[in-house]
């Protein structure tokens, strides 16, 4: 360690190969910094739990194609039968899938009219069956009666009386209150709609995983006569994959004018949301990967050519009493600073490219732990990068200082 | 201070075996000054190399201020090296980007002297040579001259009981290669023994003891009053 000054001195003499070196850290440790955030942020979204059962449940579509197909009718064949299904818990038809990327939002409001905070909704359209379905918990309220399930036509506007909404969309609505107590309280839909709300359910996602309201999602007890119905359907644990196929002969025998289509499960709707956010993640990785490849190889070469440069002088050193320890020591050391002063230049660039993240896509700031993190990383990275070279240089004989050429 | 008995040292390649030093013995006391001469192969750069713990010996025995060196460890022979030799090279060898200072100081740090003491040793060894008003000029902006009497400050720093010179004058004009001879002389005169290694015989006249080294081995030891007849055996071989 009593090598520092003069290293210092010496680095100072050949600044431009150590500055290179040190800007090539600084952008590795830039690029990776905000590159794990960005990771850590995609997992963490994908890690939100969408309120559902998902790795029993499923769902599937049929289409009516025959001109005397009866929807009504069969809608509610196919609910019964579907029910009835050996380890089935319960099915109920529902106009959009969470996280499946496509379905209906609305504005809601405390007060009637146009003025007001418009909250956003996800709308799910679902009979008494759809919080049993579905798997979701009623925290507070009631859930829908039978007697109140109707059937909404495509160019209907009209609106039900009462809704159950997620506890976030009641906080959004009511800050000032605790979900359980909006039981009772009235939204305002389409303008003047009123819908009393009933019931609280404690989280279901809405369509969009990208949509900041991802967790506001209100339940209407309606059943759509849209000309295609998609069925929702939870079973027991790992019957899924068994009844996935029962379902849809079950449904296919049924002479009923209709396609029986797109039979999907909750696990790989999950898959197909997020296979965006897991190819980012992974050519991140990928990047984080190379980046840090190919500065530790950066970090080799540049050691192994001082190295080389230096025989005579590190020959000279030993003769003049370096042990083979003082001259891996000189190595590390000067890695070390150039690796510290890379590493500052880089503390400063992370800062800089995470405010121009947030500020240019909205990601969330860089938590500060990823600095000291990277930094310790960095630095090992570095040390274990300079070791071989360095012990090389430990390995030249004193005799060299010697030697003429 | 320095006893050399029967030592042999060969380089092998695998196809080639070179004998260096063939039971090369040599006795130097405590505050002599000896030249080691001898042609090109002859050997004088391997016994330098052994003498300064710069490489070992295949056989015989070395002592060195009556240490014996032979199976001593790589960081045992660094640390005889740094507390008890002083080298000097034909090229000099100092660190282009360090300053005088901080070039004197390199044996200094690694016999962890605390900062205090280097710098004393580093000021004294600078003054000695002439060289104290330039301890922070790079040896680059030294002439040759000057950059030889900083590695013999450097050598003199830690001070060595011996000072192993390889050619001191070697790449000097004349009147540098005297002001740099008078040094020597001067530092053993004041108790340093000093082995030199030269091809000239006229420096080795300067030297108290002249050896001759052929074929590895020492061939013939005179004192400085049969210097005119080496010269003339030298001038024959080279």
């Amino acid at each position: 360690m009593n090598q520092i000054g003069p290293i210092f001195r010496a680095l100072l003499r050949n600044k431009v190969g150590a500055f290179l070196l040190a800007l090539q850290i600084a952008l590795t440790m830039t690029i990776i910094v905000n590159a794990i955030h960005m990771i850590e942020n995609r997992s963490s979204l994908m890690a939100r739990p969408s309120g559902l059962d998902e790795a029993n449940q499923f769902y599937l579509t049929s289409s009516g194609y025959r001109d005397d197909f009866n929807e009504q009718l069969v809608i509610e064949q196919d609910l019964r039968l579907l029910r009835q299904l050996p380890g089935v818990i319960n099915a109920t038809q529902i106009n959009a899938i969470p996280l499946s990327g496509g379905g209906w939002s609305m504005g809601l409001r405390t007060a009637p009219g146009q003025d007001g905070l418009n909250t956003g909704v996800a709308i799910y359209f679902v009979d008494e069956n759809g919080i049993e379905a579905l798997d979701v918990e009623l925290i507070a309220g009631n859930n829908f009666s039978t007697s109140e399930i109707s059937y909404r036509e495509a160019n209907a506007v009209e609106w039900p009386q009462n809704a159950i909404i997620t506890a976030a969309t009641a906080k959004e609505l009511f800050p000032d209150l605790e979900p359980a107590q909006t039981v009772g309280k009235t939204g305002y839909i389409s303008g003047d709609e009123p819908l009393t709300i009933i019931g609280i359910i404690d989280q279901l996602q809405a369509p969009w995983n990208g949509w900041s309201g991802v967790e506001r999602v209100m339940l209407v007890p309606q059943r759509t006569l849209f000309g295609s119905s998609r069925y929702f359907i939870r079973t027991e644990p790992g019957q899924r994959d068994r009844i996935m196929k029962e379902a849809e002969e079950l449904l296919l025998r049924q002479d009923a004018g209709r396609l029986v289509r797109n039979v999907r499960t909750m696990t790989e709707t999950r898959e197909d949301s997020y296979r965006g956010h897991q190819a980012l993640q992974t050519v991140l990785w990928i990047t984080v990967v190379l980046l840090t490849i190919i500065t530790a190889l950066g970090i080799v070469g540049m050691v192994t050519f001082n190295v080389n440069r230096r025989r005579k002088q590190i020959g000279t050193r030993r003769a003049l009493g370096a042990s083979r320890g003082d001259i891996m020591g000189y190595f590390m050391i000067e890695n070390f600073m150039v690796t510290s002063f890379g590493l500052l230049l880089g503390l400063g660039s992370s800062i800089a490219l995470n405010i121009w993240l947030v500020d240019a896509f909205n990601l969330p700031r860089i938590g500060w732990h990823y600095l000291p993190i990277a930094m310790v990383i960095l630095w090992l990275l570095g040390q274990l990068a300079v070791f071989g070279p360095a012990r090389r240089a430990a390995g030249i004989s004193p005799a060299l200082a010697t030697r003429t050429t | 201070m320095l006893k050399m008995n029967n030592i042999s040292k060969v380089f092998r390649t695998d196809v080639v075996e070179t004998h260096a030093l063939r039971d090369f013995t040599l006795h130097v006391e405590e505050g002599d000054f000896v030249a080691v001469t001898g042609p090109s192969g002859s050997g004088k750069t391997t016994f330098l190399n052994v003498a300064g713990l710069l490489e070992t010996f295949d056989d015989g025995d070395y002592l060195l201020d009556g240490q014996s060196v032979k199976g001593l460890s790589d960081s045992q022979l660094a640390r005889l090296r740094n507390e008890k030799i002083g080298f000097i090279f034909q090229s000099f060898n100092l660190l282009p980007d360090l300053n005088l200072f901080d070039n004197v100081d390199v044996p200094l740090r690694y016999r962890r002297f605390n900062a205090a003491e280097r710098k004393r040793r580093i000021e004294e060894a600078l003054e000695v040579v002439g060289l104290a008003s330039r301890m922070r000029h790079l040896p680059s902006q030294l002439s040759g001259g000057q950059q030889q009497r900083v590695a013999i400050a450097r050598a003199l720093a830690g001070q060595p009981r011996f000072l192993l010179a390889d050619e001191p004058t070697g790449n000097l004009d004349t009147q540098m290669a005297n002001s740099v001879m008078d040094l020597l002389e001067q530092i053993n005169k004041e108790g340093t023994t000093v082995v030199m290694v030269t091809h000239d015989p006229l420096l080795a006249q300067r030297a108290q003891r002249n050896i001759f080294v052929r074929d590895g081995r020492v061939s013939e030891v005179t004192s400085n009053a049969d210097a005119s007849e080496l010269l003339h055996k030298t001038a024959q071989v080279g």
